[in-house]
């Protein structure tokens, strides 16, 4: 295998024209767009969003959210925590799934997990602020906003559908907590992730650099202060080593995914990308919504391709509709969700979702 | 002793597994190490946040990767919990 793969790699170098002008071009935009992210994006928008993602890891009371989503919690009270806690409780993809497997076979049912399960990697911190940071806070709202109501909507319809077959699940097995969640009070909490929500948004602002400066070292040393005065060393350093450990998962894959955005921009001719998405008409929205059911986006590299695909014309809407099915869904997950769910409520969600996602792209694109 | 690290196979796991791995030998113990990758499997076992550590089927960690320090008090744990009773 790995000869082959070495072979394969030499075979490349041997015959690829590295001195076609196409070939040149795409290198040297891939490498651009790298550099734009090094220089505008990396300090001011992803290493204080590490810090966030890596204090809702470790402050952020997730065995009281998973209770929420037990089996004998409310629906009313089910749907809206399922629609909001992927951005808390999961961080990466790969948590996901067996949340979900969780809330759908012992905790909630079919609808409350299925809104997880949408929602989960829609709605990130990471994504919503790199979104923002990038593209715009317009996009990076309307997206957190449609992914929670879609994902309450197709909750809601697959347990109408399916009403019949959810099965009644028990009250033990759900949720054992084994971990203490931390011993600090909410608002601790709360006020320590604000603080590091100022650094990101003062960065992003533009006001008098001294002002700016000023104001980002208060909420630095807040930080810190709270840091040192507020909460024990192991809980300190456990938000090191999860930012840390966040960082190292998602970083790599993320400038892979840069490069790529930067290589598609000179590969993909332009009039295919205005002929088939350039305008926010249903058959674009649709287009764009099966795009993203299928293709596999790694965390965040969603954002630098739709940012590239807009520069090579493609509609407001059907960009915000690509953000929707980006993340959530994907072939090697539909494989996984094919084995848990079967294939009835598998294709029923995933007609929900094109569905749903297509038309939120629409409304989006024909307001903006 | 079996030892089960249950997780889907993403980092987390891998990492889990490894230093369980050093865990024992570590405190020289034997154990068996079974991966659980089966998604129904890990949810009959309660465990929702993976990765999961199981020792003689009972589940001692979930939602996170211990320090191997960890791992060897939560082993330690066990067994001492099973020999008393």
């Amino acid at each position: 295998m790995k000869f082959l793969i070495l072979a394969g790699v030499f075979l490349l170098l041997y015959f690829a024209p590295v001195n076609a002008p196409i070939v040149t071009t795409s290198l040297g935009a891939g490498l651009a767009l790298l550099q734009e992210y090094a220089r505008r994006h990396v300090l001011s928008c992803l290493v204080p969003a590490f810090f966030i993602a890596g204090t809702i890891a470790v402050f952020v009371k997730k065995d009281a959210v998973i209770r929420l989503l037990g089996p004998e919690t409310k629906k009313t009270v089910a749907y809206p925590v399922a629609s909001v806690s992927g951005g808390i409780l999961a961080v990466c993809s790969c948590t996901i799934l067996p949340l979900f497997t969780g809330i759908y076979k012992r905790g909630a049912g079919i609808g409350p997990a299925v809104a997880f399960l949408f929602t989960g990697p829609a709605i990130n911190v990471t994504a919503i602020l790199l979104t923002g940071s990038v593209i715009g806070w317009d996009f990076a709202v309307s997206r957190l906003i449609a992914a929670m109501i879609i994902s309450v909507i197709a909750g809601l319809i697959m347990a109408f559908v399916f009403r019949g077959r959810d099965q009644k699940n028990a009250a033990n097995g759900f949720a054992t907590g084994l971990q203490d969640d931390v011993p600090y009070s909410n608002s601790a909490i709360v006020i320590f992730f604000i603080l590091q929500l100022a650094i990101l948004v003062l960065f992003g602002i533009s006001i008098q650099p001294l002002v700016k400066a000023v104001f980002i070292i208060l909420a630095m040393s807040g930080v810190l202060a709270m840091g040192f005065l507020k909460f024990k060393k192991e809980h300190n350093l456990e938000w090191i080593s999860e930012t840390w450990s966040l960082t190292k998962k998602i970083l790599p894959y993320l400038f892979v995914g840069i490069f790529v955005a930067g290589l598609i921009e000179v590969a993909v001719p332009e009039s295919v990308v205005t002929r088939l998405v350039g305008e926010n008409t249903l058959p674009a929205n649709i287009a764009a919504s099966l795009f993203g059911t299928l293709m596999y986006f790694a965390t965040l590299t969603e954002v630098p391709i739709i940012q590239k695909l807009m520069a090579l014309g493609m509609g407001r809407g059907p960009a915000l509709t690509l953000f929707l099915t980006g993340n959530s869904l994907s072939l090697p997950s539909i494989l996984v969700l094919l084995k848990i769910m079967g294939v009835k409520q598998t294709g029923v969600y995933i007609l929900c979702i094109v569905i749903l996602s297509a038309s939120a792209g629409l409304l989006f694109g024909a307001l903006g | 002793m079996t030892i089960k690290v249950l997780g889907s196979g993403c980092v987390n796991c891998r990492t889990l597994e490894q230093r369980t791995r050093e865990a024992l030998e570590q405190m020289n113990v034997q154990a068996n190490i079974e991966k659980v990758q089966d998604l129904d499997c890990i949810v009959s076992y309660g465990v929702l946040r993976t990765p999961g550590l199981l020792v003689d089927e009972k589940v001692v960690w979930q939602g996170g990767v211990p320090t191997v320090e960890k791992i060897k008090e939560l082993i330690a744990a066990e067994r001492e919990r099973t020999s008393a009773a």
